[in-house]
């Protein structure tokens, strides 16, 4: 991170204003070597704000490396994450801890909730570790938005895999982050009860503004979002408008995965 | 399977290293015990039983009549070489350089060399009259003149100068007595009176049978001789000596019981944890063709050498603590007699086994666990599944049946006063609680973290979940400190009120801490303002002394006390009734030879005149009546008395040195006498035995509480991808390794309430039980020690936490979640 940044862009440039998330020159390298392993080989991306964007590539194309580094879960090897006007790629162990509970919210693939607590706990959890109380009126309307009003008491335990992920989605819409970040959220889940989670996930974006940003191997879930960033090796590799399941199948031919 | 166990021991060495270090104490501890108490015996058989092993053959009398006739008959016994009769006699000898003279026991040195049993610290052993050597005790050099006062047997006294020629080393002899030993050859002996020898120790020829010997001489001896060998002789002597030290064998080793009872609670969970978290590698094994068998083997197998191989290093650290610990007695005055070190293989062998076993035994309920996995296990996605906690139905039961019946047998113990039937009860009733603990705890630590919730936010709020949703882990956890910390409790309640007991009825016994009386019946009236300024003496009353004349017309020596100084003075007056005006006190037969009865009037008459007292009569003591009236009826009433209080703080045996050396100074034929050395020794004694208890008690405390810093770190490493995902959420390190010290401070925390509340009921029972009988029991609880315990077991678990808390906090939150 001391590493002095590549120039893919005009150094210091403050990012654009229509960008929620933004990375330049962002490397990320595993090993030393001859063994190393450039997870990522320098990408410049930008994220819109108030869009549903998707982030495909083929398997070890470094997109789940792209999400964590984003987010500011892992640090990169070089380049520069803004996450509107701060500088992630600055922040210390702490700060990036206070800004991931206070502008970031996460849907992971599984284990998304602490067993030991409730539905309501788990989701008003980043909000208590911030000190922070829930609004009333939005949390209940992102509850019956989620139809989670019937299951608030219930432990992880006691729900189904949708519901759960319905759960960790309130959780991540709460704190009406800068950004959500979704690692493969329907990876674990039946086609019913995914299409119910991308469903939430794109009305959220349409209704509300939020900005989301989502990793996906699947080409029907990548059709819920605006825009599909396509991976690999480490690399930007294309981005496709407006996507179709159609369009990105035969986009992810193209690089042979 | 063989490859497999030891992998799994390489592998996961870091993990089994907790369970080990609780099995090397454990069986440290026994092995130390048991490696003392042979060290005692043979500690004891060679020095009290010294002046024996060279013998062959011993004749004594039981009833202490003359063995002085059998000498000439032994003389002629075949295969006898050499005799040498015990001759004693005691003589009073002034040393050099010490104030007083001192009382020796003195016996005579055997003529034949074999016979010689004194070890020599220096000089040599005396070879004609005139010569003596002494014990280290009595504090003479080689060439010093002893001057000896000794009455002869027809009564005559006399005084001898005799030479130390050498100093015996007596090498810890419990047997040696208060007194300074002195040894002299038989002439010596009989100059000073030594007339009827009561022991007879004969040697025979070199290589020659004891057995046979003795068997010869009881044929020449007649009957009500007891004729032994030298070794059985030895081996009597000293078994006489040690039914304390086995006593406190027994003590010690239900100490180790319970150290080793509590490594097992600590073992068992350790296991449970680690085969819980090896599910998914257990099942792989069965899918891959191991039957359960062969998987139950595989985890007793590594139970079994990690077993073996922590018992081993019990063993040796057993040995080695035995060794610094009789290093360490050889150099100050221990009560136990210890020198050098004996390892009697049965402690190497009983470590082992214990160590094993209880390493074996407490696998064996995780082993049948890990047979039930099914093989699917290792197919399925999540991670491992908790730990279910059966319903133990079993155990409620056998608790119920062993608390109600206990704790009802303690209750009549505490009220027939009866500790021989409190003691079981409080065993069948503590073991209840044991087995209960189970049920009990989770409940209360989880009250315990709807508090802690309200004062920690949420990594508290998230602790208190963690802390009961694997109720039988954190009961296992609990249950071994909570022991540790009962039996500390109770040790420390317990003497806290047999010492309140003591002191209450040793001032009631003896209410004045010093008493200055001179046998003249005299002292000087300054005496009481010159000892009032030495350092350390709080207070002090004079009590004036004169012979009254009573009703029979005789004169009797009565006291006066001046009650308004005397009463400050004094610690009780519980048994010290003291007379008010008008009143005299006189004992029993003074009052029947009077016949004079409580309440009636008594003249006592004067130089100064006469007074009508009313008389109160009590069990034992002189005429006491008050100070004024007696200086009215004796106008030059001297101080016959002086009574001192000291201060609390301070060096008492000292401030009475520099009592009895004023005193010296002032009346030469003054008695200093201070019951403040007794209680300074009973605290002396009790002090010691308390900390002797805590340290061994804190052995368990100590196994325990790795059993916190195991479980922790054991459920860090299974709350890995949790642990993560709370950090990327927005938990920061602080806040994580607050929810593992939350964790830690809540179950440590019961465990120390729980068994502090306990501890302080079968302390303060036990106590009712064992000294109901003496009557007036003063129960204390010692608050601020109790609280200390309370800290020391919370902050310790607190500690615990640390290093699996650290490693919590630097796991990377991508690391934990993509694990």
């Amino acid at each position: 991170m001391s590493a002095p940044v590549p120039v893919m862009t005009v150094p210091g440039e403050p990012p654009s204003a229509a960008a929620a998330v933004r990375a330049t020159g962002l490397t990320k390298t595993y090993g030393s070597g001859e063994t190393a392993v450039h997870a990522l080989a320098g990408v410049d991306v930008a994220f819109a704000r108030g869009a549903f964007t998707a982030i495909m590539g083929p398997s070890g194309s470094g997109k789940s490396t792209l999400m964590h580094c984003l987010a500011g879960l892992d640090a990169a090897t070089g380049g520069q994450v803004w996450l509107g006007d701060t500088e992630l790629t600055r922040l210390r162990d702490d700060e990036l801890t206070r800004l991931r509970r206070e502008r970031i919210g996460f849907v992971f693939q599984s284990f998304n909730l602490l067993p030991v607590l409730d539905a309501r706990e788990n989701i008003v959890l980043p909000l208590q570790l911030a000190g922070r109380r829930p609004d009333s009126a939005w949390f209940d309307a992102v509850i019956a938005r989620l139809g989670l009003r019937e299951r608030l008491r219930h432990r992880p335990s006691e729900l189904s895999g949708g519901q759960q992920q319905r759960v960790a989605v309130a959780r991540a819409l709460l704190p009406r982050p800068d950004v959500v970040f979704a690692d493969e959220p329907t990876g674990n889940l039946d086609s019913r009860a995914g299409a119910e989670v991308l469903d939430l996930l794109r009305s959220s974006v349409r209704e509300t503004g939020q900005t989301v940003v989502m990793v996906t191997h699947d080409p029907i879930a990548a059709a819920y979002a605006d825009r599909v960033v396509l991976l690999a090796d480490g690399r930007l590799a294309g981005e496709i408008e407006h996507p179709t399941a159609d369009s990105v199948v035969s986009a992810l031919r193209g690089l042979g995965a | 399977m063989r490859s497999v166990v030891l992998a799994q021991i390489r592998t996961h060495a870091a993990r089994l290293v907790a369970s080990c270090l609780a099995v090397v104490l454990a069986v440290a501890f026994v092995v130390a015990t048991l490696v003392l108490n042979q060290t005692t015996r043979d500690t004891v058989l060679t020095a009290a039983g010294a002046q024996y092993l060279g013998a062959d053959v011993v004749i004594s009398t039981e009833d202490g009549s003359s063995l002085a006739d059998d000498v000439e008959t032994l003389r002629t016994v075949e295969g006898v070489r050499a005799i040498a009769p015990e001759w004693e006699v005691a003589v009073q000898a002034v040393v050099p350089g010490r104030t007083g003279s001192q009382y020796l026991d003195v016996s005579a040195v055997a003529a034949d060399p074999t016979l010689r049993w004194q070890q020599l610290a220096d000089g040599a052993l005396p070879d004609r009259p005139g010569e003596v050597a002494v014990s280290e005790r009595v504090g003479a050099a080689v060439g010093d003149e002893l001057t000896a006062v000794s009455v002869a047997a027809d009564g005559t006294e006399s005084t001898t100068t005799v030479t130390v020629t050498g100093v015996v080393d007596l090498g810890g002899d419990p047997g040696a007595g208060l007194y300074g030993r002195a040894y002299v050859v038989p002439e010596q002996a009989q100059a000073w009176g030594a007339v009827d020898p009561t022991e007879v120790r004969v040697a025979g020829w070199p290589r020659a049978d004891e057995q046979l010997l003795a068997a010869a001489v009881r044929d020449a001896l007649d009957g009500r001789l007891t004729v032994r060998t030298g070794t059985e002789q030895a081996e009597e002597r000293a078994a006489s000596m040690l039914g304390n030290s086995f006593a406190l064998t027994a003590i010690l080793l239900v100490f180790g019981t319970v150290a080793v009872v509590v490594a097992g609670l600590v073992i068992a969970n350790t296991f449970a944890v680690l085969l819980a978290q090896r599910t998914r590698e257990l099942a792989l094994l069965r899918c891959v063709g191991a039957t359960g068998r062969q998987v139950r083997r595989s985890v007793l197998g590594e139970a079994a050498l990690t077993g073996l191989a922590a018992s081993a290093l019990g063993v040796g650290a057993g040995i080695g603590l035995a060794a610094a610990v009789s290093a360490l007695a050889e150099g100050v005055e221990s009560p136990v007699p210890l020198s050098g070190l004996a390892v009697p293989l049965l402690a190497v062998v009983a470590g082992l086994a214990v160590g094993t076993l209880t390493t074996l035994l407490a696998a064996f309920a995780p082993a049948r666990a890990a047979t039930r996995v099914a093989p699917l296990a290792a197919l399925r996605p999540t991670g491992p599944a908790p730990l279910r906690s059966r319903a133990g139905l079993l155990r409620l039961l056998l608790g119920l049946l062993l608390l109600l019946p206990g704790a009802g047998l303690l209750a009549l113990g505490v009220l027939m006063s009866d500790v021989f039937v409190a003691l079981p009860g409080g065993v069948a009733s503590f073991l209840g609680v044991v087995l209960l603990a189970q049920r009990a705890v989770p409940p209360v630590v989880r009250a315990a973290g709807g508090l802690v919730t309200r004062i920690g936010g949420v990594p508290a709020r998230l602790a208190a979940g963690n802390a009961t949703r694997n109720p039988r882990r954190t009961a296992a956890t609990a249950t071994a400190l909570l022991i540790g910390v009962t039996l500390t409790t109770a040790m420390v309640v317990g003497t806290a009120s047999t010492r309140a007991t003591a002191t209450a009825g040793l001032a009631a016994a003896y209410p004045a801490d010093v008493v200055v009386e001179s046998l003249s019946g005299e002292l000087p009236g300054t005496l009481l303002g010159r000892l009032q300024a030495v350092e350390g003496v709080a207070q002090g009353a004079a009590l004036p002394t004169a012979l009254l004349t009573g009703p029979d017309g005789q004169e009797w020596a009565a006291y006066g006390v001046d009650v308004s100084t005397a009463v400050p003075v004094l610690r009780s007056t519980a048994d010290t009734p003291l007379p008010d005006a008008g009143e005299v006190l006189l004992p029993e037969w003074m009052a029947d030879s009077w016949a004079v009865t409580d309440g009636s009037p008594l003249e006592l008459t004067g130089p100064g005149g006469g007074l009508s007292l009313r008389a109160q009569v009590i069990a034992e003591g002189p005429l006491l009546l008050t100070a004024a009236e007696l200086t009215a009826l004796v106008p030059d009433a001297t101080v016959g008395q002086l009574w001192l209080r000291l201060d609390d703080a301070g060096d008492p045996a000292a401030v009475v040195d520099a009592v009895t050396a004023t005193v010296g100074t002032a009346v030469t034929d003054a008695q200093v006498t201070g019951v403040v050395s007794l209680r300074e020794q009973m605290n002396e004694v009790l002090d010691m035995l308390l900390l002797v208890v805590t340290g061994l008690l804190g052995v368990a405390v100590v196994i325990a509480l790795i059993g916190v810093g195991n479980t922790l770190a054991l459920s860090v490493v299974e709350r890995r991808q949790e642990n993560g995902l709370l950090r990327a959420l927005g938990l920061t390190r602080r806040q994580l390794r607050g929810l593992l010290a939350w964790e830690a401070v809540l179950v440590s925390g019961v465990a120390a309430v729980l068994g502090v509340v306990l501890g302080g009921i079968y302390g303060l029972t036990g106590t009712a039980s064992a000294l109901g009988m003496t009557g007036g029991v003063v129960v204390t609880v010692p608050w601020l020690q109790v609280a200390v315990i309370v800290a020391v077991a919370t902050v310790a678990g607190l500690l615990a936490s640390v290093l699996p808390a650290r490693r919590a906090a630097r796991t990377s939150p991508v690391a934990a979640i993509a694990s």
